[in-house]
């Protein structure tokens, strides 16, 4: 070594340095990145379940997985627990070959045209498809097919506290008036009436205005919202919205009862998956109606929402993923039941598990269940997600910037139209 | 210095005036960070303000990593691997280049350094859609090698590099070549190590930029195995419950190591974004 | 003879080496411009044969369908919308960053003592993420009920708390996004600011003092504006196009596709439109075609304002 390599040389350590950080880091690299569909000759299905927030939950899914592994030793149910916006990171994930091999989510016309979830027919039995609520299995179809099998069955509720009711000398409100009027009366300085979310209501109750003045959004391959009565129920929400009477700013949206239990809001409109922990916080307290009728020409409603179980058509074993999804969501009544219940409140969707549970008649879930099967509305799987952004524009420009209702609907349904025909095309 | 007369003193006391002020605005949501991640929710969400809690609740931050559902692990040591990947190979790769460029002659410099030039017009966020076409494609969605990759080549640190390697003494190249080092060993043995200053500049910036990006990992990382810190955190305002003390925590958790790298590194990433930021 | 294959060996040699130089510079670039290649040629060019397709719920192009994309998006108002939204926030953020960094450059540079300190603090937020700023912002500094911060020290002023995020009029909103950013990058350019003070030569002041400009803003205005030009075109430069791909803080404050997406309606970036086009449903025709429009905008904006600054004249400065 010349005296002149001595003099530039002085950093060799450096350099060792920078090529041990890098075989670490490539090491890890490749460690997290090693998939396969074999785990110590056990095949492993990867299974996504966006994140539920009540307690229990979590372990409760994992519990199912290890079931299942019991009865079929040489399958591994790997389940994957997915906070944030699951729909984006679900439907980006399907793109992929390394998507999941089951997961839950909403069916919709263009997962089917693009392959991406594989029919499920064979797995019902004529009495499995008896017992099914038929409403949620026409849902879950597309021309014909069966392409999801529903798991659990939402809806809102609209929580209150009778005391207070009692107090305001009010009664369960029936109309969208009456609802305002109850919201203003129980608006106090340290609590305000009402709770639809930080937007005002704006994306939780998109669908249900309209609805509840008896009109509707896609029907027959059609899009049928572009009326008075749709704008008459968007300006009831704009009113609401100006009375000073909605809390904003929560920590937690509409679908966290934290705001109602904690008494920032008199009334929430929530779901019916929140009943445990409000009747923990509220007891026997408790009220709910479903959403009220806009008006006499109008009708109380809530949406029947919920979650599927799909497969993924694009995996190397669809067939395994169809066996375990048809015992973890046909076969197994004691799962079905335990995810419907024994965490927040769903109505199963098989009638036979919804009548047989004790927990669901109690008054408030009782009444829920009734009110579903008599008002609960849906949006065909044909309805997409840029229907949803178009309505949720308009209904932002009216709600928060004031525009002319007649107007920004319009506009919405231009889109929408739109967006329906390429969809058809 | 000279004597100020008493305008010019009242003037400099005005100025240290707005300059504290100004300081408290800009530390005080470090301030709240640190009040919120040490309280219970009950203590926060309370209308009665608390400066500060009086019994710390350090164990919030046992309850964050012990959280299975908040990934907090998992986000730090996959920031941790991308950021450090991302330092020491795109130092390296651009470091390559941009000695190239400017010290070794070849016909295809020109053509080189122009379509380097042109790739610095692109503004990389707007290529997330078709890169992430293509990294679906090739299988890089939910991998960590898929969130790294794109963020090794960068066409602005090729042209710093260039620039700062045209300004580079020739006198230790003339060693090398007296020793008759190829490029090769002139770059490995001579260059590199005397070009530590701005590599470590350099390098800081990207570890930051990295440590803190958000759209790309956002995209490709749907799966939580492969969550950076930032979209931990993000889950934190787009969930179905918050739970605050854990958010706030979590919030103290990525912010920490930066903060405190920006503190012992500052002279290096000052010197960084001046030769950054002059060069443009 | 001798010297004709000393000659002939000669220029073998000088073949040979120049070969061996090719190959060298071929070695070293080919890693860096592989990626380049990989991760800007290739996805243009893909991107651009999807935003020609229509490609729902899937990455692959074939399905063409001429330009209907990008007529598709330039009739969508939420589109056009999303433009003017990100127009309005750059015409707003890039002067006021310009104008606070350099001011706050200006003020911790003239002062004797202190300069360290206050460099350090009006720094250190560019050590945070737009995802932990937000976070800090909606979930406490800007909360809408009265234990958020800034609720109480209006409320100490017997101001009833206001909701800064989710309403209209007055748009608070943007006080959030513009206060946030600004926290987040002040700093940095005010670096940038610092570095160029410091090398103005004394001599040019001590020669304007001769001449009897003393007044603060005259000495300002006639040199120290001028010899700050070449910090100056980057700054706008830098900040401009930062601006106009804002995603971060408007997905995490207003909220994206999972969250109360009504908020996000009063203030969408182009890059949240195309993030929801593309990737929430799944259109990445539409969401290849959007990621063109804006790269046209950008690269326009760029052209314009170097344009108006002179990159000569910048590069003359230094």
């Amino acid at each position: 070594m010349n005296s002149q390599e001595k003099t530039y040389l002085p950093n060799s350590r450096t350099r060792r340095d920078i090529i041990k950080t890098f075989t670490f880091a490539c090491g890890a690299l490749l460690s997290g990145c090693a998939s396969s569909d074999y785990v110590n000759g056990k095949l492993v299905l990867t299974q996504w379940y966006h994140q539920y927030g009540e307690k229990g939950t979590f372990q409760a899914v994992h519990r199912y997985a290890r079931e299942y592994t019991k009865v079929n030793p040489h399958i591994l149910i790997k389940v994957v627990w997915i906070p944030g916006d699951y729909g984006t990171k679900l439907a980006t994930a399907l793109l992929t070959p390394d998507g999941p091999d089951v997961f839950e989510n909403q069916l919709s016309q263009a997962m089917v045209e693009a392959g991406q979830v594989a029919p499920l027919d064979d797995l019902f039995t004529p009495a499995d498809l008896a017992d099914f609520n038929a409403r949620d299995t026409a849902l879950n179809s597309v021309n014909g097919k069966i392409y999801a099998i529903k798991m659990i069955d939402d809806m809102g509720l609209l929580y209150y506290r009778k005391s207070q009711f009692k107090a305001a000398g009010i009664q369960p409100p029936t109309t969208m008036a009456e609802l305002l009027n109850a919201a203003k009366m129980l608006t106090t300085s340290s609590r305000k009436g009402l709770y639809l979310g930080n937007d005002g209501g704006i994306s939780a109750l998109l669908n249900v205005l309209p609805w509840s003045a008896n009109t509707d959004f896609l029907v027959d391959n059609r899009i049928v919202f572009n009326n008075p009565r749709t704008v008459t129920s968007y300006q009831a929400l704009v009113q609401l919205n100006r009375s000073g009477t909605l809390l904003m700013g929560a920590p937690t949206d509409w679908w966290d009862p934290s705001a109602f239990t904690q008494g920032a809001a008199a009334m929430q409109w929530c779901g019916l998956w929140a009943y445990p922990a409000i009747y923990k916080a509220v007891q026997d307290d408790l009220g709910a109606v479903i959403w009220p009728a806009l008006d006499a020409a109008g009708s109380p409603v809530t949406f029947l929402g919920g979650w599927s179980a799909m497969v993924n058509a694009n995996r190397p074993h669809v067939e395994e993923a169809k066996r375990f999804l048809q015992w973890q969501w046909i076969q197994n009544r004691k799962i079905q039941l335990d995810w419907c219940v024994g965490y927040g409140f769903h109505v199963p969707p098989r009638h036979s598990l919804a009548v047989s549970t004790p927990k669901l008649q109690q008054p408030v879930p009782a009444y829920a269940v009734e009110m579903l099967s008599k008002y609960g509305k849906a949006l065909p799987p044909l309805w997409s997600s840029s229907m949803t952004s178009d309505l949720t524009s308009s209904l932002t420009n009216i709600v928060k910037l004031g525009h002319p209702a007649d107007q920004e609907i319009a506009s919405a349904a231009s889109s929408c139209r739109r967006e329906l025909r390429r969809e058809l095309e | 210095m000279r004597a100020r007369t008493l305008g010019q003193k009242l003037q400099l006391a005005l100025r240290y005036a707005i300059l504290c002020a100004l300081s408290i605005l800009f530390l005080l949501p470090f301030y709240l960070i640190l009040r919120n991640a040490l309280m219970t929710d009950a203590q926060i969400t309370s209308p009665h303000w608390q400066w500060f809690p009086l019994q710390p609740h350090w164990e919030n931050f046992r309850e964050l990593f012990a959280d299975k559902t908040a990934f907090m692990w998992v986000g730090l040591r996959n920031s941790a691997i991308i950021a450090t990947t991302t330092l020491v190979l795109q130092m390296l790769f651009s470091s390559m280049a941009g000695y190239a460029l400017a010290r070794i002659p070849s016909r295809a410099s020109r053509s080189v350094f122009g379509s380097v030039l042109l790739t610095l017009m692109i503004p990389g966020a707007v290529t997330f859609v078709p890169t992430f076409a293509m990294m679906a494609w090739v299988g890089g969605v939910n991998t960590l090698w898929g969130v790294i990759a794109p963020g090794l080549f960068s066409a602005f640190s090729i042209f710093l590099f260039r620039q700062f390697y045209l300004g580079f003494p020739t006198e230790i190249e003339e060693a090398g070549m007296m020793d008759g080092l190829g490029y090769a060993g002139i770059y490995w043995r001579l260059v590199l190590p005397n070009s530590r200053a701005v590599l470590m500049s350099l390098g800081v910036l990207a570890f930051v930029g990295t440590w803190n990006t958000f759209l790309w990992p956002l995209v490709v990382g749907q799966n939580p195995s492969s969550w950076t810190v930032q979209i931990v955190l993000s889950t934190f305002l787009t969930g179905q419950t918050v739970q605050l003390h854990e958010l706030f925590a979590a919030a103290l958790v990525a912010v920490l190591p930066l903060v405190v790298v920006f503190l012992f590194m500052q002279r290096y990433i000052v010197e960084g974004i001046t030769f950054s930021g002059g060069k443009e | 003879m001798t010297t004709t294959t000393q000659t002939a060996r000669d220029g073998e040699n000088r073949a040979r080496k120049r070969l061996g130089t090719e190959l060298s510079f071929w070695g070293f670039v080919t890693p860096a411009m592989a990626g380049l290649v990989l991760f800007m040629a290739i996805p243009m060019v893909w991107g651009f044969l999807l935003s020609l397709s229509r490609a729902q719920n899937t990455i692959h192009f074939g399905h063409f369908i001429g330009v209907r994309n990008y007529t598709d998006l330039l009739t969508d108002p939420e589109f056009l919308n999303s433009l003017w939204t990100i127009f309005v926030f750059t015409l707003f953020i890039v002067p006021t960053t310009f104008v606070f960094s350099l001011w706050l450059a200006i003020a911790v540079h003239n002062i004797p003592r202190g300069k360290a300190f206050f460099r350090t603090v009006f720094f250190i937020p560019t050590a945070v993420s737009y995802a932990a700023a937000s976070l800090i912002a909606r979930m406490s500094f800007y909360s809408g009920q009265s234990n958020g911060f800034a609720n109480h020290i209006i409320g100490l002023f017997g101001l009833a708390p206001i909701q800064w995020i989710g309403t209209a009029s007055p748009p608070w909103y943007w006080l959030v996004l513009v206060s946030v950013r600004l926290w987040l990058q002040v700093g940095f350019y005010m670096i940038i600011f610092l570095a160029a003070l410091q090398q103005i030569p004394r001599s040019l002041y001590e020669a304007a003092a001769l001449d009897g400009a003393s007044g603060g803003f005259t000495v300002f205005r006639y040199i120290t504006l001028p010899q700050l030009r070449a910090a100056t075109v980057s700054v706008l430069l830098l900040n401009l196009i930062a601006a106009f791909q804002a995603f971060d803080e408007f997905y995490n404050i207003l909220g994206g596709s999972g969250s109360s997406s009504g908020n996000i309606g009063l203030a969408r970036p182009p890059l949240v439109y195309i993030y929801n086009v593309a990737l929430s449903s799944q259109d990445f025709g539409r969401g290849a075609a959007g990621g063109f429009i804006i790269t046209f905008i950008i690269v326009a904006f760029t052209l314009a304002q170097s344009r108006l600054f002179g990159f000569g004249s910048a590069k003359e400065g230094r």
